[in-house]
């Protein structure tokens, strides 16, 4: 540790104490345009080379600026534009620079620091980046819905198709199996959570048999909560190579998001307005009984060989059939998912600045979608204000808040042992029983007692899931320019922030619902507070030093972040029809979780740009300590290098040909494993205690992640196209694992580091401009991403991990070492079936059935426009993968349309066949935006000449799937939220095709 | 001065960040660090959590469903886990699977929770116990530790099991079964030695109702002791046992002595109304179920003449006193009328009431250890002492008569007196844990010599299983395969 203290303050010290005469100077005016359209480039970033001199361009594209008497050359950047470099001689004063439009992004600035960044031209990493626009191009109800397709090396999977997110996002494969394999979200600098916590629906599905909220409440990521039209862009920080600067939380990698600022400029207004509307997407094949021969086929007692028995349940079944026979084939899916929801989006904005110096975005959302099923829906409110002031020309001040609201209903859906989960109703239920409301308001209740006669209908009624959140961001950056002279700046910057939220999620399940009647204490209430904070404080001093033969940045500085939330769960039982509140139950238990934690981290990093900027070098450590780790004072490093060489010799064709390789690694706070707790234990309602079974140690430490990319980077035909190619190799040791100890010590395990995981992969991005003509230009834009994680080295016995899972005759995940960590096993096969023709439970063997993860995933993105039309599209294709259908199974038997396919699967399932997995490779057409700009004499006229600019979007997210999968969607997943094991497909809310009409107009 | 500026940002900075408190404690559970510091509340909590650990432990299939299934009282017919039978009845237990791994770590798992308390105790924290306070707490922790290993001996028996440590990570042997019995026994005199030393004091903490509300007042040191006395006199009795056909004589007569104390009465005197006496487990949706409320729980279809010994034992059988109100327990299943409850080459008329599927039998208490168990262990002891004859029938007679109008016959021979009291046992402590299973053990009469069995071929063979092995995790822990050879000392 003392050595980074040592190197930092060395740094620091150079950098006060060198100093430099100022040369003699002249002064540069000029103007910065687009080419084509002439139309002037407002803050445009305008420098010398080699020095540390540079302005931003005025409104009109103007600048002016003091540079070295003397040849100078100078360079212009501005985001959306290819940058410019430019000789002035000695005697010119007067320059007019123009920009190419980069259509291809072929240059964004990178992050590569708390508060550094390198331009994507010299950066090392392959950095993906998501501008706004992208990720806006059509509506999204989440952020990680917006960036489904648009990410290289990103595995975006979602719970279920219920309103309000539930997706969560893996980057480069798995990292860890006990650990956090979320990456980390990172807003304006500011470190939020993303976490999920269970809203407790597990007290009337039963999905994990216990009152207390589960894995399988259909957790929503609070990422969610995010204003996707706030984002400015957003970078993926993929591996450790590219995060080691957030040190023990890098190993996921990093979601950067930037929020919108304001810009010099006239101040602009923006508002949209969205219109959509939902449809289901994709429904079960499901059968139809609406006769009585029917009916006795499903249930099977034509076929009784004993004559009495065969009488008795022929006349049991054609009473039921008489009675309930509502004379009509009921597609319950339709009758229940049928609705076409009125959802809205309304979104405006006012960004601009004032001479004074002050910036401004403040923006505003409405946000309603509903879902499929009458009742729920996903409501969101924002209000964000960025105000940015700059004092003097030293001091930089910026204050980023929001505000947020979001009060979801997603209903019931995914594993349930109760029958309430609408699927599984379905599954029972023959078509011609009638479910729908009376025209009293009352339901009818469902005969079949097995699924504790309920009525899905009557559910989406009277059962609420309501889950409120307030959540307020807020950070502040100050940046003191300590140094600004010709050759180098020192500057400071300070900044910190909040994220809290509250998260208050409630299920209510009235004593009138059928489908509580048949419990002991029918009526069931769930209260679930969640308080969230996550705080941040990042110090920062950066030195640039720049001469005509290179320019070195050192930044040193600090990190702070503590994170605390209390998550508390009561469930009421025995409730008074209409009493939502839960002290008032006959029967009441709660839970509670805490978690404390705080980090520190010291970095230190040098970027060294030289070769007239075309090698860039850089090397860094961060040194961080958690009080999760046993030994909380002991700083872990976290180093990094990396290379990336612009080549100055050309093959024909070629703009620019950039060779980069990195190294860095990252960690993984261990989120157990410190301490022995004591587990509670109730008797007669006393309290006890009594040791853990699971042994902590005092030596747990983070788990590490080290990464080595390299690729290079390709523009050619000026600047049209565009190739990168980066391979990874990812390397995660001391993995957190539970190491099984004799069980007569009184414990069953204890936590320990150890094990290897092993990730390769590839990514290709590859992006064109094949047709531009006159008005017409088509870009287009393709990733492809692939990667295998294997466990390389496992110092305990094979095991499941203690995720979920629905056993092995439907499949699991299996940690073994040297199979892939994604892989799937499940029983298929069986040594000898027993004479009733079924595999014994001794007898069945289990197998590795492939691997869960895809093969590959590609994105293929579009964008045609044609004057004021513009067509775009993005195709997302998984291809390979495994899923395990339990949805099926519910169904086998005789309830799907072809029942002779259900039917055999379920005999093959008794013998010991793995026939509920499938692959669940996918073609998808995840949006498609056409788009029309408004004439602006049609403008004019329509908005009275309030309107600068208007344009209609016509737009769908979803909107087909091709697939063999047979199951509702092969991108849900019962455990969705889980590290391993995310291909369990049980009866979940069916994905919907989203269409939008959106009007975007500027004031 | 924009130096002096900097250097100042630069040491706040610095002093921030060193000044930082890395720590976080933990505040979401306590840690075993907190029994460092013992106060009065954390003792009761650590009582609480031995019994409650012991509730979990002791009402199980591994602890009770298991056993009986072995001592021939129940089936459990499953189609969809064959291994009820497969590792029981008609082949052997799996030390991999889910019969085999039964009934071990929870026990010792209550055996640490008791020894982490006793651990604590030894440096208690000043003026906040009275020396008799201590005594009574380590008197109830140590017996309840000693009933946690007897728990594990009794599935494993002839195997032997390991004992526990202070150090979780260190193993002791696996130690043969009367080497545990003699550790039991000392740890039950220890504790016993405790309570004494407590006087008239109370255990210093509350304990769950059902060690109070059925009769009597266990956290009474005195009550207490009868408790221990009891748990000791079973000890002795099946230690004695050790050598079936050469009783110990000496053991026996403390095994009466400590039961007598235990009971608080000679034999033949202690009223039916005591009967019921002593310390329950009870069950409440809101805590844990009683896992004997399972429809697939089946009786035994020949639970009325399996006990084949008597007529191996050439005794002709008496016939069975349709008087005792006790058969009602067995009662004809629900699907009875339909076939029975069938699978597993298995088929059953016939159930126990305790373990219909209803709610009521989901809360249905299970005793711990009651007074009228020990009355037949008294029984037992005084009719393997030579001229305890009648002193084994007044009690056991006693317990008949609590049940029917009707005397028990003369117990004119040991073998007699054995048949009888194990019949009364198996009707008074049917499905309530492993009793039979060990008494079918101790007599030598788990063999086919004696029972009936349940399995012939072509359906398969029955291998009269008596214990369980040690479960597979154990074994990987020493680098074992297979049951070792237990250690003598």
């Amino acid at each position: 540790m003392r050595k980074y203290r040592v190197l930092a303050l060395a740094l620091l010290a150079g950098a006060l104490f060198s100093s430099e005469a100022h040369a003699q100077q002249r002064r540069i005016t000029g103007r910065v345009t687009a080419t084509g359209s002439g139309e002037a480039l407002a803050n445009t970033a305008v420098s010398v080379v080699g020095t540390t001199i540079g302005t931003y361009t005025a409104d009109d594209g103007s600048f002016q600026l003091l540079a070295p008497s003397g040849d100078v050359s100078l360079l212009a950047r501005r985001v959306g534009f290819k940058r410019t470099t430019i000789a002035v001689p000695a005697g010119q004063e007067q320059v007019s620079i123009s920009l190419e439009r980069d259509v291809l992004q072929l240059e964004e600035q990178v992050v590569t620091g708390t508060a550094t960044t390198v331009s994507s031209v010299n950066a090392a990493n392959a950095v993906a980046v998501v501008s706004g626009e992208q990720l806006n191009r059509v509506p999204a109800q989440t952020i990680d819905n917006a960036l489904q397709g648009k990410v290289a090396g990103a595995t975006i999977t979602q719970n279920n198709g219920a309103p309000g997110g539930g997706t969560q996002i893996q980057l480069r494969g798995v990292s860890s199996i006990n650990a956090s394999t979320d990456p980390l979200y990172v807003i304006d600098g500011i470190i939020v959570d993303n976490s999920q916590i269970a809203n407790g629906l597990t007290a009337i599905t039963q999905s994990a048999r216990q009152n207390n909220p589960s894995s399988q409440d259909q957790r929503v990521n609070r990422a969610a909560d995010l204003n996707p039209n706030d984002i400015e862009s957003i970078q993926i920080l993929k591996g450790p190579s590219a995060s080691s600067i957030y040190g023990s939380r890098g190993t996921n990698g990093v979601v950067v998001i930037t929020t919108k600022r304001g810009r010099a400029g006239k101040t602009t207004f923006d508002v949209a307005q969205r219109f959509g509307t939902a449809a289901i997407s994709n429904k079960l094949d499901l059968r139809c009984l609406n006769t009585l021969g029917d009916y006795l086929d499903y249930t099977g007692s034509a076929g009784i060989s004993d004559t009495t028995k065969r009488r008795k349940a022929l006349q049991a079944d054609t009473s039921f059939f008489n009675t309930y026979n509502s004379g009509t084939c009921h597609d319950f899916q339709q009758e229940l998912y049928g609705e076409n929801p009125f959802n809205y989006q309304t979104v405006a904005s006012i960004r601009g600045a004032t001479q004074q110096g002050t910036n401004f975005f403040i923006s505003g959302l409405a946000q309603h979608d509903g879902g499929l099923v009458r009742n729920d829906f996903y409501n969101k409110q924002s209000l964000r204000a960025n105000l940015g002031q700059q004092f003097g020309s030293r001091v930089n001040v910026r204050v980023n808040s929001e505000l947020i609201h979001s009060l979801t209903q997603r209903g019931v859906s995914g594993n349930d042992n109760t029958g309430i989960n609408p699927y599984t109703t379905m599954s029972l239920t023959p078509s011609f029983i009638e479910l729908r409301r009376r025209p009293d308001g009352t339901f009818p209740k469902n005969p079949i007692n097995s699924v504790g006669n309920n009525n899905p209908f009557q559910v989406a009624e009277v059962v609420k899931t309501p889950e409120q959140v307030w959540r307020l961001l807020g950070s502040g950056v100050g940046t003191l320019s300590i140094l600004a002279q010709e050759r180098q700046t020192l500057d400071l910057t300070l900044s910190g922030g909040v994220d809290a939220y509250n998260d208050n999620s409630r299920i209510i399940s009235p004593a009138s619902a059928y489908v509580e009647q048949v419990n002991a204490l029918p009526g069931t209430i769930v209260n679930g507070q969640a308080n969230v904070l996550s705080a941040t404080l990042n110090g920062a001093l950066n030195h640039r030093y720049t001469t005509r033969l290179f320019s070195a940045t050192t930044s040193t500085g600090f990190r702070q972040d503590r994170r605390q939330n209390d998550v508390l769960a009561i469930t009421g039982r025995g409730v008074f029809p209409g009493v939502t509140n839960v002290a008032a139950s006959t029967q009441v238990s709660q839970v509670e979780g805490q978690d404390l934690v705080k980090a520190l981290s010291l970095f230190a990093q040098e970027e060294f740009l030289t070769l007239s900027e075309r090698l860039l070098l850089t090397a860094g450590v961060n040194s961080e300590r958690t009080s999760n780790n046993g030994d909380p004072h002991k700083f872990y490093a976290y180093p990094k290098f990396s290379a990336s060489y612009r080549l100055p010799w050309l093959p024909p064709v070629t703009d620019e040909m950039k060779l980069r390789v990195a190294y860095g690694r990252a960690g993984n706070q261990p989120t157990a494993g410190k301490y022995t707790f004591l587990t509670n234990l109730i008797q007669n309602g006393l309290s006890g205690y009594r040791a853990s079974t699971i042994v902590g140690s005092p030596n747990i430490r983070p788990e590490t992640a080290s990464e080595t990319e390299g690729g290079f980077d390709w523009t050619l035909l000026d600047g049209r196209a565009r190739v990168s190619v980066t391979q990874f190799k990812k390397q995660v040791d001391n993995l957190l694992l539970q190491a099984s100890i004799a069980p007569s010590t009184g414990f069953s395990s204890q936590w320990i580091n150890g094990g290897q995981l092993s990730t390769h992969g590839t990514e290709i991005e590859l992006g064109a401009t094949p047709v531009q003509w006159g008005h017409f230009q088509w870009i287009s834009n393709t990733t492809y991403a692939s990667n295998k994680t294997r466990v390389t080295r496992l110092p305990v016995a094979p095991f499941i991990p203690v995720s979920g899972s629905f056993g092995s005759r439907f499949g699991n995940a299996f940690v073994q070492q040297g199979q892939l960590l994604t892989v799937l096993q499940a029983v298929n096969g069986c040594t000898a079936l027993n004479s009733s023709g079924t595999c014994p439970a001794a007898n069945r063997i289990l197998k590795f059935m492939g691997n869960a993860a895809p093969d590959f995933q590609m994105g293929f993105s579009n964008d045609l426009s044609y004057g004021p039309f513009r067509l775009a599209s993005l195709v997302d294709w998984r291809k390979g993968g495994l899923g395990a259908n339990l949805t099926n199974n519910y169904f086998d038997g005789g309830m799907l349309a072809d029942t002779a396919v259900g039917n055999a699967r379920l005999r093959e399932f008794s013998k010991g066949h793995a026939v509920y997995v499938e692959k669940t490779g996918f073609v998808k057409i995840r949006e498609v935006t056409l788009g029309y700009d408004l004439p602006a004499g049609m403008t004019s006229t329509m908005f009275r000449g309030l309107v600068s600019s208007a344009r209609l979007d016509l737009s769908g997210r979803n909107l087909y799937t091709w697939t063999r999968y047979s199951g509702l969607d092969p991108e849900v997943s019962n455990f969705g939220n889980q590290a391993l094991g995310r291909f369990q497909d049980v009866t979940p809310y069916p994905p919907s095709r989203q269409f939008y009409v959106t009007i975007n107009t500027t004031f | 001065m924009k130096r002096l500026l900097t250097f100042a940002l630069v040491a706040g900075v610095a002093v921030t960040a060193c000044k930082d408190n890395p720590t976080a404690a933990p505040i979401d559970a306590p840690t075993v660090d907190a029994l460092k510091n013992l106060t009065k509340t954390t003792l009761e909590q650590l009582a609480v959590g031995v019994t409650a650990q012991d509730r979990s432990a002791f009402a199980s299939t591994g602890a009770i469903v298991l056993p009986e299934i072995l001592a021939r009282d129940i089936y459990r017919i499953d189609a969809s886990e064959s291994r009820y039978v497969t590792e029981t009845l008609s082949g052997q237990a799996d030390p991999g699977s889910f019969a085999g791994g039964s009934g071990f770590s929870p026990f010792y798992t209550g055996a640490r929770a008791a020894n982490q308390a006793l651990i604590a105790l030894r440096t208690p924290p000043a003026n906040t116990f009275t020396t008799t306070q201590l005594a009574a707490a380590r008197g109830f922790f140590r017996t309840m530790k000693a009933i946690e290993f007897y728990r594990v001996l009794e599935l494993r028996d002839s195997i032997g099991i390991p004992l526990e440590t202070d150090d979780p990570y260190t193993l002791t042997p696996v130690y043969c079964k009367p080497y545990v019995l003699n550790y039991i026994a000392a740890q039950l005199d220890s504790a016993n030695a405790d309570l004494i030393a407590a006087g008239a004091d109370s255990m210093p903490f509350r304990l769950p109702s059902s060690w109070v509300s059925h009769g009597r007042n266990y956290r009474k040191s005195a009550n207490m002791i009868r408790f221990n006395r009891g748990w000791k006199g079973k000890v002795d009795f099946y230690r004695a046992m050790l050598n079936r056909n050469s009783p110990d004589q000496a053991l026996l007569n403390t095994a009466v002595t400590e039961l007598t104390a235990a009971l608080g009465a000679a034999e033949g005197a202690v009223p039916s109304s005591q009967f019921p006496v002593g310390v329950y487990y009870e069950f409440a949706a809101s805590e844990l179920l009683n896992v004997l409320a399972d429809a697939k729980i089946a009786a035994n279809n020949n639970f009325v003449d399996s006990v084949r010994f008597v007529q191996k034992d050439t005794v002709t059988p008496a016939p069975w006193d349709s008087s005792d109100t006790r058969y009602s327990k067995i009662v004809a299943r629900s699907d009875s009328a339909t076939g029975g409850l069938t699978g597993n080459n298995l088929t059953a008329l016939f159930t126990i009431s305790t373990a219909t599927a209803t709610t009521a039998n989901q809360t249905n208490p299970i005793p711990l250890l009651k007074d009228e168990e020990l009355v037949l262990l008294r029984a037992q002891a005084n009719a393997e002492l030579t001229g305890g004859l009648l002193k084994a029938y007044l009690d056991a007679n006693s317990v008949h008569r609590a049940y029917s109008p009707n005397d028990l016959p003369a117990f004119t021979t040991v073998a007699i007196a054995r048949r009888y009291i194990l019949r009364e046992k198996r009707l008074s402590l049917l499905l309530e844990g492993p009793q039979r299973l060990v008494d079918l053990r101790a007599y030598g009469y788990l063999n086919a010599a004696h029972l009936v069995p349940e399995f012939v071929p072509p359906k398969g063979t029955d291998p009269f299983n008596s214990v369980f092995p040690l479960p597979r995790g154990e074994l990987n822990a020493r680098g074992l395969t297979t049951n070792p050879a237990c250690s003598a000392s």
